[in-house]
């Protein structure tokens, strides 16, 4: 009976995360739109609803609605299945990333995150490099050469950039001496407790990577429309086609500005000034300045050669990581 | 010889190298730009003043006093009543004109023995928008105003003729008859993008 209730509130809070990811997406199209736009001076969706609020509505419709067209010459079932290996492993992550602290609500202790493992941030890791394959089938499956050639290069940049993001997260790992993102956060207490002032080197390779993973525009070789039609969802249209900058552009980069503020911003950690809501509110508003940065280098940066891009990947970054690892490695045991 | 220059790519120090002082550089041009007014023009809602020099449809002047000597000589050889295209039918804008089939123009004699153009029609569809015509019409008949909107949903309505030609010639010569021919609003716009204007070149 006791697993019953588990279960139910599972799915349940399972499916506001989803849901409510769903939203908060389509509405992240919106703010990309405004800022790019403003970023060119121009003003950006104006017309549907006031400055264009109701946008996001209707390219919904318009996505869902338009005709689906699978070419006659692509491999069926890995084309069907790759949108979705795309989509549902970046949404996936939202299972281990914690919002805030449990609170007490009409004598329930509602927790704002769907589970809290030991492992979390492996998890998180494990489920980013799941959606690689989402990508690389897309580009098989879709039997032309855009495709192909934006799949391999995706791979290539997500292989590099998998290692490196990888080997950053462990600074903030030692430091804090947990896999549990909520121990993490815990760990950073006070505005000099935050890991960003401890591990500058392990953000920036963070940053880096996060760019790399959603591809973002300094490393957005996948789906460089100069040179590749649209990458490796040229053959795909609708909703299909809908689901691939959904996930990597909005949810992927979002889930990972929420990573990026849990292991080097301190969480919803800051000042109680907002009553009850403050670690919700500090929380979200972290998150929205880093995806904001974010957005702010994608708008702002030509795009690097393929070469280049896993260049850096495995001869700057990687050792740059490694000698993070041994500085505080080495702090760790002097301080005890 | 095509003669080419080489260049150097600038070396990058090594403060610049670390702190990604050009990434920094690049963030605060966009964020300049961001806290920058737009310079849209919501195009449906507000429609911009093309120049006088622009080149939108065709137009006939009319006679209305205000004809270039050419034309008192030529109409004495006219029947052209006050407020009429000032049109004579020479012919000269199909013959400048590099498609010459989009003009049709018929002229009758009268029992009078004076000439009437019955006929000056133009299948836009085929113009090029050059101005040639426009240029070869010895009695400044024939000019183009500022009118750009001019997609209709039927081919037909492409094809302008004479008379309503006039109407748009005299409500162009209403609005900008007087206005200087030149390509910006003012010189003080043009000395602010350019700067001083030096009319005559000294070394």
């Amino acid at each position: 009976m006791e697993l019953l209730a588990v279960t139910i509130g599972i799915v349940i809070k399972s499916l506001i995360f989803i849901i409510g990811m769903f939203l908060l997406a389509a509405y992240l199209t919106l703010v990309e739109r405004k800022f790019a736009g403003h970023v060119q001076q121009r003003p950006g969706p104006l017309h549907v609803g006031f400055h264009g609020l109701l946008q996001p509505i209707a390219d919904a419709l318009k996505v869902l609605t338009k005709e689906d067209i699978v070419p006659n010459f692509v491999d069926k079932k890995l084309f069907y299945l790759a949108s979705l290996m795309a989509f549902v492993p970046a949404i996936m992550i939202l299972a281990v990333i914690p919002f805030g602290e449990p609170i007490k609500l009409f004598g329930l202790e509602i927790k704002p995150y769907i589970s809290d493992v030991n492992v979390a941030l492996i998890l998180a890791l494990a489920f980013g490099s799941i959606s690689i394959y989402g990508v690389i089938f897309a580009g098989w499956a879709s039997n032309s050469k855009y495709p192909m050639i934006g799949g391999l290069r995706k791979a290539a940049v997500l292989i590099g950039y998998e290692v490196a993001l990888g080997f950053a997260l462990v600074g903030p790992i030692m430091l804090a001496g947990s896999f549990s993102l909520r121990e993490i956060v815990e760990a950073q207490q006070g505005f000099f407790g935050a890991f960003i002032w401890y591990q500058p080197l392990a953000f920036v390779v963070y940053l880096f990577s996060v760019l790399a993973e959603t591809g973002r525009t300094p490393f957005d070789v996948q789906e460089a429309e100069a040179e590749l039609v649209a990458g490796y969802n040229t053959e795909y249209s609708g909703m299909k086609f809908g689901l691939f900058p959904l996930a990597e552009w909005y949810i992927a980069t979002f889930v990972l500005s929420a990573l990026a503020v849990i292991l080097f911003f301190g969480g919803w950690n800051g000042p109680h000034i907002f009553g009850a809501l403050s670690p919700y509110i500090w929380f979200l508003t972290k998150l929205f300045l880093v995806f904001m940065f974010l957005l702010w280098v994608h708008w702002t940066l030509p795009r690097y050669r393929v070469d280049q891009i896993t260049e850096i990947a495995w001869k700057v970054m990687l050792p740059l990581t490694f000698l993070n690892i041994f500085i505080t490695a080495g702090i760790v045991i002097l301080k005890g | 010889m095509v003669k080419v220059k080489y260049l150097e790519r600038p070396k990058l120090n090594t403060a610049e190298k670390i702190f990604f002082l050009d990434f920094l550089n690049g963030l605060k041009t966009t964020f300049k730009n961001l806290l920058r007014k737009t310079i849209t023009t919501r195009y449906p809602y507000e429609k911009l003043t093309p120049p006088k020099r622009f080149r939108g449809t065709h137009a006939h002047r009319v006679k209305d006093g205000k004809e270039p000597p050419s034309f008192t000589v030529l109409e004495k050889f006219m029947e052209i009543n006050e407020g009429e295209s000032r049109c004579v039918a020479c012919y000269m804008c199909q013959q400048a004109c590099p498609i010459p089939t989009l003009f049709k123009i018929e002229a009758v004699q009268l029992p009078n023995g004076k000439k009437r153009v019955t006929r000056f029609d133009m299948n836009l569809l085929n113009c090029l928008y050059c101005g040639l015509c426009v240029d070869a019409c010895p009695v400044d008949c024939i000019i183009m105003t500022d009118e750009f909107e001019s997609a209709t949903d039927k081919r037909s309505e492409c094809v302008i003729h004479m008379d309503d030609m006039c109407e748009r010639g005299v409500s162009f010569d209403r609005r900008r008859y007087n206005e200087p021919d030149r390509i910006w609003i003012d010189d003080e716009v043009r000395e602010k993008l350019w700067g001083q204007i030096r009319w005559t070149y000294t070394r």
